[in-house]
């Protein structure tokens, strides 16, 4: 036998063509042929198919290799759940063959199987089996413990799943929003006839269906199933009102009725998630069938009856050729029926109804005999099981729903009586009945679910009773066996796990992993349960069972990111920047020139003649009202009352724990008109916090704030010059008398009308900062560009700001300030005013001032001034320990040397101090502490 | 995602607030002691029922909302414009 | 001293044993049964200590109860079973690499503890120090990266501030071109920090604590704390009272309602946080990725699964329902950071219970009510301090007063002013 699957033709070995001749009710197209690739051989089948249905239809039947012991593994339950179905399908892992439809040229292989999957060499784990019980890791590699990495190396390499390539696309993914009266999820003859029932009774429905059909299990029923689905399928495409999604799944439901569809199979979208906020949510998913545990349970040929149901059905693929039936309930029995239409010859009949048992499968790469409880082996390749059904309770869970274990029915129940007024289910969930009574039950139900959803007056619609069948409780035959066949884990690992202690069912979960595969326990919860109520001795209905958490099936970390939407904000200036060669800088939601090539020239500029920069991103609050003045008194550390019309001052805002939470500037524009300006970062927050304090505190006061901080695009004009270039573009009085500093005065600039002018600066030289409106900004600033080419002027971007002001020692609130900064560490104490009768966080500064032991904002210098400490350097105290931190440092042009500002503790603060700074790479120099202010200590250049 | 029914705005997805939690008295600041100042800022209920806290409509409306929710099934009872409960003067 | 304490998971000279390559070996042969991990005991009408929460917490504490004070009357009480709050719902993130140097001594302990804890416990408990990096997408966080490991050279643990080459070196699936909307400009790289199996951790200390004598007590709820004239005296639970004079609460989630039992109240707000993992892909992330600013922490499980989690949800909540903006918020920053993983598929979400404090800092030792002690407060952070939390509140415990590594967590700081400074650092600090 050769390992290399290239070479391996179709047809090849026990590869057979096992397709039957056509059937009523089939879903595949016979006219046209798909072709794809299965480990590299080349195999056809037709539209309608699934991967799995045509590789069975080839004759295949081993389609991956095991977790743990690497065993092969065919088909089970031929739909989503599959466990043994995962296949990788070109840069997409983890597909579930049994459910994605063949498109052609899709490149299929299996899963962490090497050399290949007939030839798995991982397979001695099965050998070793008895030593790698549940648990067997938690045992071992403990010492010596400088090997444990690399034994964990090794584990890792048995990680069993496919391949995310790094250079895979991000694909096309999207979102929509719908507010639908009713959603129904599941597609079957309950949805169907739901849906129908409440788009009748006037309600929007989007009918979800996880399937590529509606029908649920009437799609592989009787002629009488059929004519069912005819009609409901009818019904369904003649009302008005339904949304009808396939291949779609309701993912979860979150408070209020907020419910995520997964919507996949759309052509030029890789999957989409709508985002619904239902009225009602119609819970209808059916049943879904229960494997049975027993020594050789997962070998290929071990199928449960829908599986043949739907193989036969469907994709009319002969599921074997000689079978044994397990059967305890009417499925089973018309499973029977169609092997036998499928020409399977069914060589025994098990009938569990009549206390009659198998025990144990027997074969290697698929099931060669059966082993029955009268002892007698019989020779078959198919053995199918029809032992019971798990309600999929997920989504009522979710609603708040805990599920009762009935023995009557051997399931979990839903309790109806826990679920919220909009939440409602239908179907197999809740009980039985021949179709003309789900379909009566599900009518009401969806009546119901209109009428709540629209509020529609009157009485409750009268929901008839399902009934529900009794059915033998059958879980596991006690030979062995696996009851999680995704996990690898035995029946006799949970009762190990018992034994051991793990003996609750979200202990034995954990340690043993069941449940825990991508089916999330589906199939596997209820027997292992089962199977830890007899290792305890005691009762399912007392073991309980684990909590079905969202999402009922996975969704692609795409559909659930939707497309990239991460705004970014650019000021009317930004094509102006982006022309002149500036280096953009991500700034929050802003994109900011960081500088234009050379941040120190742009510095000097701004030192001997004259530069610009764009400070659009400034927070602007239009602040009206007679009681202002109290507001900002209020929110400011400083006072507020004095401040006259046309004139600006600087604040500090603390919150209510005493820690520094803004800055700005505010002037005064008219009597009861004020401008406020914030930090870029914070614009957002000092609106919220200022609507507060008014609308929570100070109800009685009249102000009324307005965000303005995107109607102004913002200018400052600095430097020496600065009042020569702007007097070129307006008739302004600039003069020093007239509109002296930290004045306000609004006018035209460049022709541009209702701008506000301050004169203000952070970077020590005359300037002004123009406010223009926003459409204009683009013209004002070009027009100051080009009236001052003859004087110099040049654009500067933040790091030269930030050089500036550091320059002058202000702080940037939040680097050179952090969380628990209070206002006397700031560096603003002469601007905290303890003398006013109230101000947010003022008790707190009153003690911090009081205790006087908080660390200060100082200047610092290296005394080697061409040393520049990288901010965030370590200060150290004379006995090595932290005393402070440079928050802040640049080399100075204008000083020539390094300048920084540093918090340190209260002990070294005094100028003249020096102190020890830890470089990063692990130097220490000597520093000295000085004022803050490096640079024009006195203020005389802005005051000119 | 929680409704909140806004008293302006009708009933909107949670995202479209912010939540800013349990608030208390604020103790005057001219009397107040250290304990009992930093009891208003650091101590809350923590109730694992019904709260009743602020919301901010920032995405909406832009008032301020006084909440009675319930913190485990987060249902809503109640939901007031914090002008209106200031002035009453109740909480 | 050696004990057996009923079947074979004994100790010998304060060692527990019972676990390792041999053993294994002759149970696979003898197909022999293996010892209870713990035991379900009687309830006794007294303890010498109770202990209230079966998380990682409570049972460290327990075992250092045992193992270090010789205290072994002691009970550990849990509403459910044990790990099934926080500590079976976190995402298993260890590191030291905090802002604060009292933050960064007392997690480098705890990391400390946990590179020997599966020698320790004699339970692997599958610590993986793979290496941590926190990324920086802009100044800012350039600053506080770098501030961190200034700090924590200073305090003796390893961290550098790396650029995005060495980024891209660690983690190649990392988008690190500088067009995208969040760029990475560099990151904190920590390389003893890494993941551990966090339900082994659980387990270990159960076991070794049930080995040393200290009674376990699943299903058993607390219904009341009795305090007479200042002093615990006992608890009420859902099997009866206790009589004890020490009371340890250990609990998340619950820490305002077993401390009101008491009648101390708690500087602390519950939210909850999310937590989700993908289906499992063949190993490609070898790291722990964190991005503070895209508020969202990845690593890749030994089963091949992504675990995500993210910060706290925006509103205070006892619910652990989970949202879907959680889901989408970690889906796209995910992808933003790797966008080769569109394809991958989210399996599973829940949600665990933090209770927040001001400082985002932990509250730890005595409260005003006498033999009333709580370590509680834990925020987002208390699965990886487990082991040096469990040290130090046993020190606590027996010698009746917070040793000097835990002494600037007490209760009495909220009130006296003298708060911690994670804050600037830890709002997403995995």
């Amino acid at each position: 036998m050769s390992i290399l699957p290239t070479t391996r033709r179709r047809g090849a070995d026990d590869a057979t063509d096992r397709r039957l001749p056509p059937r009523e009710g089939e879903v595949i197209d016979r006219r046209r042929t798909v072709g794809f690739t299965w480990n590299g051989t080349r195999y056809t089948g037709h539209p309608g198919d699934t991967i799995v249905s045509a590789l069975a239809a080839a004759g295949e039947r081993v389609f991956s290799r095991s977790y743990k012991y690497h065993r092969p593994r065919g088909l089970l339950t031929a739909s989503y759940l599959d466990p043994g179905t995962m296949v990788q399908v070109g840069d997409e892992p983890n597909v579930r063959g049994a459910h994605r439809l063949l498109t052609p040229g899709l490149e299929v292989s299996s899963q962490n199987t090497w050399p290949s999957l007939r030839f798995d060499v991982k397979a001695v784990n099965g050998l070793a089996g008895r030593f790698l019980a549940t648990g067997f890791y938690y045992k071992t590699f403990i010492r010596p413990e400088r090997l444990w990495p690399a034994y964990e190396k090794v584990l890792r390499t048995f990680v069993h799943a496919g391949e995310v390539p790094p250079d895979t696309d991000r694909g096309y993914y999207d979102k929509r929003h719908a507010h639908p009266d009713v959603v129904v999820a599941g597609g079957g003859p309950a949805g169907m006839a739901a849906a129908v029932a409440a788009a009748r009774a006037g309600a929007s429905v989007m009918l979800v269906e996880e399937e590529h059909q509606l029908g649920g299990h009437l799609r592989w029923g009787g002629p009488g199933d059929r004519a069912a689905l005819h009609d409901l399928r009818a019904q369904v495409a003649a009302q008005p009102g339904i949304e009808v999604l396939t291949d779609s799944v309701v993912a979860a439901r979150y408070d209020d009725n907020w419910i995520p569809i997964v919507q996949r199979s759309l052509s030029g979208v890789d999957e989409r998630l709508i985002k619904a906020r239902a009225g009602a949510l119609v819970v209808a998913p059916g049943l879904i069938e229960r494997p049975y545990v027993f020594a050789g349970n997962d070998l290929p040929g071990v199928v449960l009856s829908t599986a043949v149901r739907r193989l036969v059905n469907l994709w009319a693929v002969q599921p074997g050729q000689r079978a044994v039936v397990l059967t305890a309930n009417p499925e089973g029995d018309a499973a029977i029926a169609d092997l036998e239409d499928a020409r399977v010859e069914v060589a025994a009949v098990v009938d569990a109804r009549r206390g009659e048992t198998i025990t144990a499968a027997h074969g290697r790469q698929g099931v060669r005999a059966v082993e029955l409880g009268d002892g007698s082996r019989i020779e078959a390749d198919l053995l199918v099981t029809a032992v019971g059904w798990t309600a999929p309770t997920s989504l009522l869970n979710q609603s708040g729903d805990n599920p009762v274990y009935d023995p009557r029915t051997a399931r979990f129940r839903p309790d109806p009586a826990r679920m919220p007024e909009n939440v409602l289910a239908a179907g197999g969930i809740v009980g039985e009945g021949d179709v003309v009574q789900v379909v009566e039950h599900a009518d009401a139900v969806g009546r119901e679910a209109a009428r709540r959803a629209l509020r529609t007056a009157g009485t409750a619609v009268t929901v008839p009773d399902l009934a529900v069948a009794d059915h033998p409780e059958i879980f596991s035959n006690g030979t062995g066996g696996f009851v999680d066949l995704s996990e690898d884990v035995s029946a006799k690992d949970i009762v190990t796990a018992a034994a051991e202690g793990y003996d609750s069912v979200e202990l034995v979960k954990r340690y043993t992993t069941a449940t825990m595969g991508p089916g999330q326990g589906k199939l596997e919860t209820v027997n292992t349960v089962a199977i830890l109520a007899e290792a305890t001795g005691s009762t399912i209905a007392a073991t309980g069972t684990t909590t079905w958490r969202p999402m009922y099936a996975p969704v692609t970390l795409g559909a659930l990111a939707g497309r990239p939407r991460e705004p970014v904000r650019y000021s009317p200036m930004h094509p102006w920047h982006e022309r002149h060669g500036a280096v953009p800088l991500v700034a929050g939601q802003w994109i900011r020139p960081d500088h234009y090539g050379d941040p120190a020239a742009e510095v000097t500029a701004v030192r001997t003649t004259v530069g610009l920069i764009d400070v659009t991103p400034i927070g602007k609050l239009d602040l009206r009202g007679p009681d202002v003045p109290k507001l900002l008194e209020l929110l400011y550390v400083n006072k507020w009352q004095k401040l006259g019309v046309g004139r600006v001052r600087y604040g500090v805002m603390c919150a209510e724990d005493g820690v520094v939470l803004d800055d700005g500037v505010t002037g005064r524009l008219g009597e009861q008109h004020y401008l406020m300006s914030t930090t870029s970062s914070g614009a957002a927050a000092v609106w919220e916090w200022a609507e507060r304090w008014l609308q929570t505190a100070r109800p009685q006061w009249q102000v009324h704030v307005t965000p303005v901080t995107t109607a102004y695009a913002s200018v400052n004009v600095a430097g020496p010059r600065s009042r020569e270039l702007l007097r070129r573009l307006t008739d302004l009085d600039l003069g020093a008398e007239s509109f002296g500093y930290m004045s306000v005065r609004t006018g035209t600039v460049a022709g541009v009308a209702d701008c506000v002018l301050w004169r203000i600066g952070f970077t020590g030289e005359l300037s002004f900062e123009v406010h223009v409106p926003a459409a204009y900004g683009l013209h004002v600033w070009e027009q100051l560009m080009a009236a001052g080419e003859d004087l110099g002027v040049r654009p500067f971007g933040v790091e030269a700001q930030r050089i500036l002001r550091l320059e002058k020692g202000h702080a940037i609130v939040g680097q050179d300030t952090d969380g628990l900064t209070q206002g006397f560490s700031a560096g603003v104490d002469e601007l905290i005013k303890l003398d006013k009768p109230d101000f947010v966080g003022k008790p707190e500064l009153v003690w911090q001032h009081g205790r006087d032991t908080h660390p200060r904002l100082v200047g610092l210098r290296t005394l080697d001034g061409t040393i520049v400490p990288p901010e965030a350097s370590q200060i150290l105290d004379r006995a090595g320990g932290i005393a402070g931190r440079v928050t802040s440092s640049r080399m100075s042009p204008t000083l020539g040397r390094s300048i920084g500002l540093a918090q340190l503790d209260r002990e070294l603060a005094a100028v003249g101090t020096r102190v020890t700074v830890r470089l990063p790479d692990g130097r220490d120099v000597v520093a000295e502490v000085t004022g803050r202010v490096h640079v024009d200590p006195e203020g005389e250049r802005q005051r000119v | 995602m929680m409704l909140l029914p806004c008293p302006w705005c009708g009933p909107r997805n949670a995202g479209e607030f912010k939540y800013a939690g349990e608030g208390g008295a604020r103790p005057d600041p001219a009397t107040t002691t250290p304990e009992e100042w930093r009891r208003y800022l650091y101590f809350h209920a923590n109730t694992r029922g019904w709260v009743t806290e602020s919301w901010y409509h920032g995405a909406g409306c832009r008032r301020w909302l006084v909440v009675e929710r319930h913190t485990l099934t987060h249902e809503v009872r109640g939901v007031r414009d914090a002008v209106q409960v200031a002035r009453e003067g109740t909480r | 001293m050696t004990s057996t304490n009923g079947n074979g998971n004994g100790h010998r000279n304060g060692r527990v044993r019972g676990y390792s390559a041999w053993s294994l070996l002759r149970h696979g042969l003898s197909r022999s049964e293996w010892p209870r991990a713990w035991h379900d005991r009687e309830l006794r009408p007294s303890y010498d200590a109770v202990i209230i929460g079966g998380g990682v917490h409570g049972l460290a504490t327990a075992y250092y109860l045992a193992k270090n004070h010789g205290m072994t009357n002691v009970a550990v009480l849990d509403r459910s079973y044990i790990g099934g709050g926080g500590s079976g719902r976190n995402t298993s993130i260890l590191r030291s690499n905090y802002l604060t140097p009292e933050g960064v001594r007392f997690y480098d302990r705890s990391v400390k503890l946990y590179e020997h804890l599966a020698a320790d416990l004699n339970f692997n408990v599958m610590f993986s120090q793979r290496g941590h990096l926190t990324l920086a997408h802009n100044d800012a966080s350039m600053r506080t990266m770098a501030w961190r490991t200034e700090v924590n050279k200073l305090q003796g643990v390893e961290s550098e501030v790396i650029g995005p080459d060495e980024v891209k070196e660690l983690v190649p699936y990392l988008d690190t071109s500088a067009e995208t909307r969040y760029p990475i400009l560099g990151a904190l790289y920590h390389p003893p920090g890494g993941v551990v199996r966090h339900d082994a951790v659980v387990w270990g200390y159960a076991r070794a604590a049930d080995a040393h004598g200290v009674h376990i007590h699943q299903k058993t709820e607390v219904t009341g704390i009795d305090v007479e004239r200042g002093r615990v005296t006992g608890v009420q639970t859902t099997r009866g009272r206790i009589a004890t004079p020490v009371v340890l609460n250990a609990t998340a989630g619950w820490s305002s309602l077993i401390s009101d039992m008491a009648g101390v109240a708690m500087p602390v707000q519950t939210f909850p946080l999310q937590a989700a993992v993908t289906e499992p892909v063949r190993p490609f992330l070898d790291t722990v990725v964190v991005s503070g600013t895209l508020h969202v922490y990845v690593s890749q499980s030994d089963r091949g699964e992504l675990v995500f989690g993210a910060s706290v949800d925006p509103f205070a909540s006892y619910s652990m329902r989970g949202s879907l903006e959680f889901t989408e918020g970690i889906a796209g920053h995910v992808l933003e950071l790797m966008p080769a993983l569109a394809k991958m598929r989210l399996l599973r979400q829940w949600a665990g219970l933090c209770d927040m404090t001001p400082d985002y800092s932990p509250i730890m030792g005595p409260t005003p009510v006498e033999g009333f002690y709580v370590d509680v407060g834990w925020g987002t952070y208390g699965f990886k301090a487990g082991p040096v939390s469990g040290e130090a509140m046993a020190a606590c415990l027996a010698e009746e007063k917070p040793p000097e590594i835990i002494s600037a967590f007490g209760l009495d700081r909220f009130l006296s002013g003298r708060l911690v400074g994670e804050k600037g650092a830890a709002a997403v600090g995995h």
